[in-house]
């Protein structure tokens, strides 16, 4: 497998030539923030304009407000058309976790998202999370962690306690530079979610580093634009495999081949 | 180059910042512009008020690569004293077609005397300044509405075009009331649809293409104006028409 032709490739107007599969795309208003799209039509455009096949969507909702609202307001954006796939969102209370348990008993989580309880001041340690994170690890089911405003010490020691389980880093900014070396080096199950990193050079040096097979692709829609980072990506020295597995399927292996 | 398109990315810095996992390495700054079609990008050092050093930093990188680096002057009224003695030895001797000032590094917003003699001399000789403008107080760019009138031989560029939504409604205003005002694209938000809003708001003959290399990679930020749903016209002038203009280069 060769790697990309850069200056031959790089044109006025982009779309993907490899299959996307978005790990991480948000649907419906926050609260201060509605959504540039107001119907999964809307979303289905956008994807379409970038060559974005497949995405991953929880709902808005259940970020700032309701994990349990939220993903029964996502219900309304999912199809079996097979373009948008559930990330359920998850906050550690009784009720949500029966929710998701609930859906899992149907057959229907492949992966969860934890509410980002910072928020809230509870601390990412066992004495809160584990009731949750070992029904999580006892299933097999991985789990999406926002970085923007974790603490790196409590993220690392408590994933470290539960070493099968599957998780995938989302957001890590510039600013979380000295971390995700490290991060990476003790999480051998952790990935990481490219939507937000940027220093330079960045994605060659951990695909170096790491493999490209801890890297997934994410555009973090409607947070961010969806086209950049895909754009980005194509214009790496990834090779076409390498490009393949970052887009789509690093994301297909760790939802386990299926999503619903 | 893209499509026939000379590209000149309007914003970028010399110097490490470890910490954020910034370094001006060239062959890291290089590689990440070819595989973009980038020709040219405008760096600038900011880390040092006498401005000499910052200056003197950015030559010594640029002359590694004349033809892909342009220079920016950077002083500070920080050092009231060496601000034009330095923008001149930056402007006529090292030749540097533009300035960059960086407000939070300071404890005036630009619209204070403390920065008009800057604004007296990019005005005289008819040079384009680059602020950093973001929704703190020292850097709001509804400051370019006060100045932009007074120094009409000058043109004021917007960097981040304010980043947020209330900042950047501000360097619209600016933009669509001055017509030596622009606007600079570069932010981490990447918020959808803000590339469209500038060039619907204030034209595409005020946006410039601008990454903050090597902070952040050159890569997405071209991706914003690459993959926003803009026409081709458009994105040639963000992209270099607009800059060349400016710097006249």
């Amino acid at each position: 497998m060769t790697s990309l032709n850069f200056k031959s490739r790089v044109s006025l107007n982009f779309k993907s030539r490899v299959p996307v599969f978005d790990a991480n795309v948000r649907v419906g208003d926050l609260l201060d923030e509605p959504a540039p799209y107001r119907d999964r039509e809307g979303l289905l455009s956008e994807m379409d304009r970038h060559g974005v096949q497949r995405a991953l969507i929880y709902h808005a909702h259940g970020e700032n407000v309701s994990p349990i609202i939220g993903n029964e307001y996502l219900e309304a954006w999912l199809s079996d058309d097979g373009r948008t796939h559930p990330q359920w969102l998850v906050i550690p209370t009784s009720d949500s976790l029966a929710q998701v348990q609930s859906l899992h008993a149907e057959g229907r989580v492949n992966c969860v998202r934890l509410f980002d309880t910072g928020q809230r001041d509870l601390p990412f340690r066992p004495w809160a999370y584990d009731t949750l994170l070992s029904w999580l690890s006892e299933e097999r089911i991985p789990v999406w962690v926002l970085l923007p405003e974790a603490d790196a010490d409590a993220l690392v020691t408590t994933l470290q306690a539960y070493p099968s389980l599957v998780t995938v880093l989302v957001g890590a900014h510039y600013v979380h530079a000295l971390w995700l070396r490290p991060m990476l080096a003790a999480l051998p199950n952790a990935h990481l979610e490219l939507s937000r990193y940027e220093p330079i050079g960045e994605i060659e040096s951990l695909r170096d580093e790491f493999g490209a097979e801890r890297l997934v692709y994410g555009s973090w829609y409607s947070r961010l634009a969806m086209g950049p980072m895909l754009f980005y990506l194509h214009h790496t020295n990834l090779t076409d495999a390498e490009l393949a597995s970052v887009c789509a399927g690093n994301l297909e292996r760790i939802l386990g081949g299926g999503t619903q | 180059m893209i499509d026939g398109t000379q590209v000149i990315d309007y914003h970028g810095h010399v110097g490490r910042w470890d910490p954020l996992g910034m370094k001006d390495d060239p062959k890291l700054m290089l590689h990440a512009m070819d595989s973009a079609g980038i020709d040219i990008s405008c760096v600038f050092g900011i880390f040092h008020p006498d401005g000499t050093t910052s200056n003197d930093q950015a030559a010594h990188f640029i002359a590694q690569h004349p033809n892909r680096f342009i220079g920016f002057a950077y002083v500070s009224p920080m050092m009231p004293e060496r601000m034009i003695p330095e923008l001149t030895r930056a402007i006529d001797e090292l030749k540097f077609p533009a300035i960059k000032l960086y407000p939070p590094y300071t404890l005036w917003p630009f619209n204070q005397p403390q920065w008009h003699p800057i604004y007296e001399f990019a005005n005289d000789r008819g040079l384009a300044v680059l602020f950093h403008t973001d929704g703190g107080e020292l850097s709001r760019p509804r400051y370019l509405s006060e100045i932009a009138p007074q120094y009409p031989n000058a043109k004021f560029v917007a960097g981040h075009a304010g980043n947020v939504i209330e900042p950047r409604t501000e360097a619209i205003a600016a933009a669509q009331a001055h017509p030596n005002v622009y606007l600079e694209t570069c932010s981490t938000y990447r918020t959808p649809g803000v590339i469209e809003q500038l060039v619907n708001e204030a034209g595409a003959d005020r946006v410039l293409f601008g990454s903050d290399t090597p902070l952040m990679d050159p890569r997405p930020q071209i991706g914003k104006i690459i993959t926003a749903d803009i026409s081709d016209e458009a994105k040639r002038l963000i992209l270099g028409g607009n800059a060349r203009r400016l710097l006249g280069v």
